[in-house]
């Protein structure tokens, strides 16, 4: 398709897109009493309007995040006046637009130089899953910072498959700090990048200690140590100026957090029952064990080393999967891995089974949505039976759309291209 | 001990002099139609035990209930709050934890529907605190606390229990007065740690059917005190002054009733009757009720206070915590959100004010908001002006706890909707013998602001709002806990064993199938 021959044309094309909503979203909310700016955004600009002022981003309610994203934010503070306060106002939105645009961009490089694809293949699907989805585009245009985690997961992989080791670990490092839950990706980068990986030549003795010995290796204590460094020193940092509260608001709030709120995760139901105290056996107290099992020892394990970039996204799905709470930004989490898994993936080789998942997926959302509107809008009380069947039917969906891409990924030999060092 | 009966008839209302006549012993009044207030003032040394040793640790200790039948106020008893109980506390010394204040109140108050009506056991767990104008010059209670409560039968059999049972003043007079607070519109209680007293006060706005008819005693005791007036009440000459004029009597001392005419600077004004505003809420509510506040046109005229004063229609909103507002929602700058929702600003709010929190996680009652309203200035001359005028206060539910039915009953009062006029200088209001405060609202504004009320519309006061929540059957049913919780996590356990059924596959089969498959993909 001539669409897709030219990197400029698509990047070019995402930008407008992104441009373009966000002008559009400039006149809606100065027109509307119904904003276009998503609510997180001004949690994040009221927080750098704190820290602007020299005060901790934590005074304002609600703000769980890291106090890098309300330093990034200072110019919206600035409080300029005239045409450019609107462009102010926006410097975030355009921020994590432009992160949405270096993703795609990390990817099609990464799909063109270490997965060998056409530049034209490679855009093809970068352009469908990222670049030109309008989601993604709307996500970050509204201001909500779930764009950034897309970079800062396209740049690990990008210096993984790169061989550089520091920097893996300090995107990893801090990407954990940005939103915790890229730590999975630490296991399944570990267990790839092997001595082999680095150009060893194959163990030839196979005993269990030399196994073990062969598993330390110079790439693996560089990255570990890179990704904690930058990690610990983080969060010193942010401890050091903004004291408990940021510890508070950025990692433990998520460990004490009910979420007994009505969301995608099949637990909602069960949290609002045992938050209430009306539950006697207390799974929920468990619901860590599968989800961690599968995101972080079992996918890295098995599929890793045969592709990184899979198994990644296997990682990501499992983990949003089985999460004790899903909503839909959590989605964008594994659409940024899309498209080094599609092409080979048996959905889209057999077209059926791609369309059958599509539609799955689409009538878990609309089963779930339908009943969503009930409870929330007309007051019904769709509890049981109605959000609780649509969430395990939804995770069902999910579970076995996770199982397709795992046997794809067992199936891969990207492992293969992905050995040659650049 | 001291009393004051005192009688307000409108001005139009026909009186005859054998209606109140004055003995040596007695007064008694036969038939009278008025607004009646009955106020009562102890000593301590007068109060039962659990409740003196409770005051003693006061600084300041207000109750304000108002019933939820709707009620016509006249002056001087115009000022309103939502109806319910609200208490304002202010405890003796700032850093003292006391469950006496709760635990009086829980026995006093009793129950309601098998839960204590008041739910609370620290003031300071328990117990919101309002925005001070300035602690310098603390106008208002330090804590404050709210609950619905419709009837005040318990306080009743509480007085009858106690007060009666200890001074055997004339049994059934005791029980009967104690009984009289079941009709009363609103009732009152203050003590204050510099006077020493408690007074209870008790507002009647309209008399029983055939009138009042009673007799009201000299005291028992020399040291106590009688005082009766019968009064009507007008427009002062001033407009900040309200003129009362009538008969007063101390019963048992004064051979016959003194005539009287005084007038005095007030807080509260009354408006017009047909000034009126009614509450509802947009249905369905779902999760994110909105809250309409529709004023009738001749509620949106400047009330008629003193020219240089600047008057803004306000609203006050008494929230449980089962319904809340976000304050960052509310109090946006934001034009298009105020004038959609004919909002002009939110100028305080306190209280629970978690945006996330289920109602089973919240200590505090509930959270209390003061909103300027818009006014259609410009539109009044217009052919619409004669049309209402709404505005509305969008608000969210809270996860209230399962039940059987899967809907729960969320009380919200009527907010009390007023004009505030404030002027640059004035006179103090204090010395209004009627004068009442620590209303919540009030203490929001200057100390020479002036009110006037919007009378709520017939009707009951108070809106329900049915709130989903999950539906749990207790017998046979589909829907126990012990299903949800044995059918989630069965599913997802079969979910986990399937993906790792999936990774078990590859990891065993991967050299012969991963190469085969490897053919077939470069084919």
């Amino acid at each position: 398709m001539a669409l897709f021959d030219s990197t400029p044309r698509v990047f070019l094309a995402a930008t407008a897109l992104r441009l373009v909503l966000l002008l559009y979203g400039g006149w809606q909310d100065a027109n509307s009493a119904v904003k276009y700016t998503d609510i997180d955004y001004m949690v994040f600009t009221d927080a750098s309007r704190f820290v602007a002022r020299g005060q901790s981003p934590y005074a304002r309610d609600t703000y769980r995040y890291t106090p890098l994203l309300a330093w990034m934010l200072v110019p919206t503070a600035w409080g300029v006046s005239g045409p450019l306060a609107s462009a102010a106002f926006a410097f975030g939105k355009i921020l994590f637009a432009l992160a949405d645009v270096l993703a795609g961009w990390l990817v099609v490089q990464l799909l063109c130089r270490n997965y060998h694809f056409s530049t034209e293949r490679a855009l093809r699907y970068v352009a469908a899953a990222w670049l030109w989805n309008p989601m993604v585009a709307n996500i970050s245009t509204r201001g909500s910072s779930e764009g950034l985690l897309g970079v800062l997961v396209a740049a690990l992989l990008w210096a993984t498959l790169t061989r550089r080791p520091v920097t893996a670990g300090i995107i990893l490092g801090l990407a954990v700090h940005f939103k915790i839950y890229p730590f999975i990706y630490g296991s399944s980068i570990l267990w790839w990048w092997d001595a082999q990986r680095d150009g060893a030549p194959a163990p030839k003795d196979s005993t269990l200690i030399s196994r073990v010995l062969g598993f330390i290796t110079p790439s693996r204590v560089v990255l570990t140590v890179s990704a904690l460094v930058t990690f610990t020193a983080l969060n010193a940092i942010m401890y050091f100026q903004y004291g408990m509260p940021f510890l508070h608001h950025t990692f433990f709030h998520h460990l004490t957090r009910i979420d007994h709120r009505h969301n995608f995760s099949p637990y909602s139901t069960l949290l609002y029952l045992a938050s209430a105290g009306g539950a006697n056996y207390r799974f929920e107290t468990l619901a860590f064990l599968p989800q961690l099992v599968l995101a972080v020892v079992a996918i890295p394990l098995v599929l890793a080393k045969k592709s990184l970039a899979t198994a990644m996204l296997a990682q990501t799905f499992a983990f949003v999967t089985f999460n004790k709470v899903c909503t839909s930004q959590y989605f964008l989490w594994y659409l940024i891995l899309l498209p080094f898994y599609l092409p080979s993936s048996s959905l889209i080789r057999k077209p059926a089974l791609g369309i059958s998942a599509a539609l799955l997926w689409v009538l878990g959302q609309a089963l779930w949505l339908s009943q969503g509107y009930n409870l929330e809008f007309l007051g019904l009380s769709a509890f049981v039976p109605g959000l609780f069947l649509a969430s395990l039917f939804f995770f069902g969906v999910n579970v076995w759309i996770l199982g397709i891409i795992i046997r794809d990924g067992g199936e891969s030999e990207d492992g293969k291209t992905e050995f040659k060092p650049v | 001990m001291k009393r004051r009966v005192t009688y307000v008839q409108r001005p139009e209302t026909p009186f005859e002099p054998q209606q109140a006549i004055l003995s040596s012993s007695a007064l008694s009044v036969h038939g009278l139609d008025a607004a009646r207030e009955d106020r009562i003032t102890f000593g301590l040394e007068d109060l039962p035990e659990e409740l003196r040793v409770v005051l003693e640790q006061s600084h300041e200790l207000r109750l304000r209930w108002a019933t939820e039948r709707s009620y016509d106020a006249i002056a001087p008893f115009t000022s309103r709050v939502s109806p319910g109980l609200h208490v304002h506390y202010t405890p003796l010394a700032a850093d003292q934890s006391s469950e006496g204040l709760c635990s009086l109140l829980r026995s006093v108050f009793g129950t309601e529907n098998g839960q204590a009506a008041v739910d609370c056991t620290r003031p300071e767990d328990s117990f919101i605190t309002p925005p001070l104008l300035s602690t310098r010059f603390a106008a208002s209670a330090s804590l404050q606390y709210y609950t619905h409560l419709p009837s005040l039968q318990s306080l009743v059999g509480f007085i009858r229990r106690t007060a009666c049972h200890q001074h055997q003043v004339g049994g059934t007079e005791c029980h009967e007065r104690a009984d009289s607070l079941l009709t009363a519109d609103t009732v009152d209680v203050d003590y204050d740690s510099i006077s020493h007293t408690l007074s209870i006060s008790g507002v009647w706005t309209s008399p029983p059917d055939g009138g009042w008819t009673e007799v009201i005693p000299k005291p028992a005791s020399k040291a106590d005190q009688v005082e009766f007036g019968l009064l009507g009440a007008e427009q002062g000459i001033e407009p900040e002054e309200i003129k009362m004029g009538g008969l007063l009597a101390v019963v048992g001392e004064d051979k016959k009733m003194k005539p009287t005419m005084f007038s005095f600077p007030s807080r509260h004004h009354p408006l017009p009757s047909d000034a009126t505003y009614t509450v509802s809420f947009t249905q369905p509510t779902g999760l994110h009720p909105i809250m309409s506040i529709t004023m009738q046109r001749p509620s949106l005229q400047r009330p008629p206070a003193p020219e240089d004063a600047t008057c803004a229609l306000h609203t006050y909103l008494t929230l449980p915590s089962s319904v809340f507002g976000d304050q960052y929602q509310l109090g946006t700058t934001d034009p298009l959100f105020l004038q959609s929702h004919n909002l002009a600003a939110l100028r305080a709010h306190a209280g629970e004010m978690d945006l996330e929190a289920p109602d089973w996680a919240v200590q505090r009652w509930g959270s209390t908001w003061l909103f300027e309203l818009a006014s259609p200035v410009a539109q009044m001359d217009d052919a619409d002006g004669a049309s209402n005028w709404t505005a509305t206060i969008p608000l969210h539910l809270r996860y209230l706890p399962p039940s059987e039915t899967g809907h729960k009953t969320a009380h919200v009062p009527w907010p009390v909707v007023f004009w505030a006029c404030t002027a640059e200088d004035g006179t103090k209001m204090g010395v209004n013998p009627f004068d009442r405060t620590n209303l919540g609202w009030d203490g929001l504004f200057g100390p020479r602001t002036m009110f006037y009320q919007l009378h709520p519309k017939t009707g009951r006061l108070v809106e329900e709002i049915d709130v989903p929540v999950l539906k749990l059957q207790a017998g046979q049913g589909l829907f126990q806990a012990q299903n949800i919780e044995l059918g989630t996590s069965l599913v997802i356990l079969l979910g986990f064993l399937w993906v790792l059924w999936r990774l078990v596959r590859v990891a065993l089969f991967r050299s012969g199938q991963g190469q085969r498959h490897g053919h077939e993909k470069k084919e």
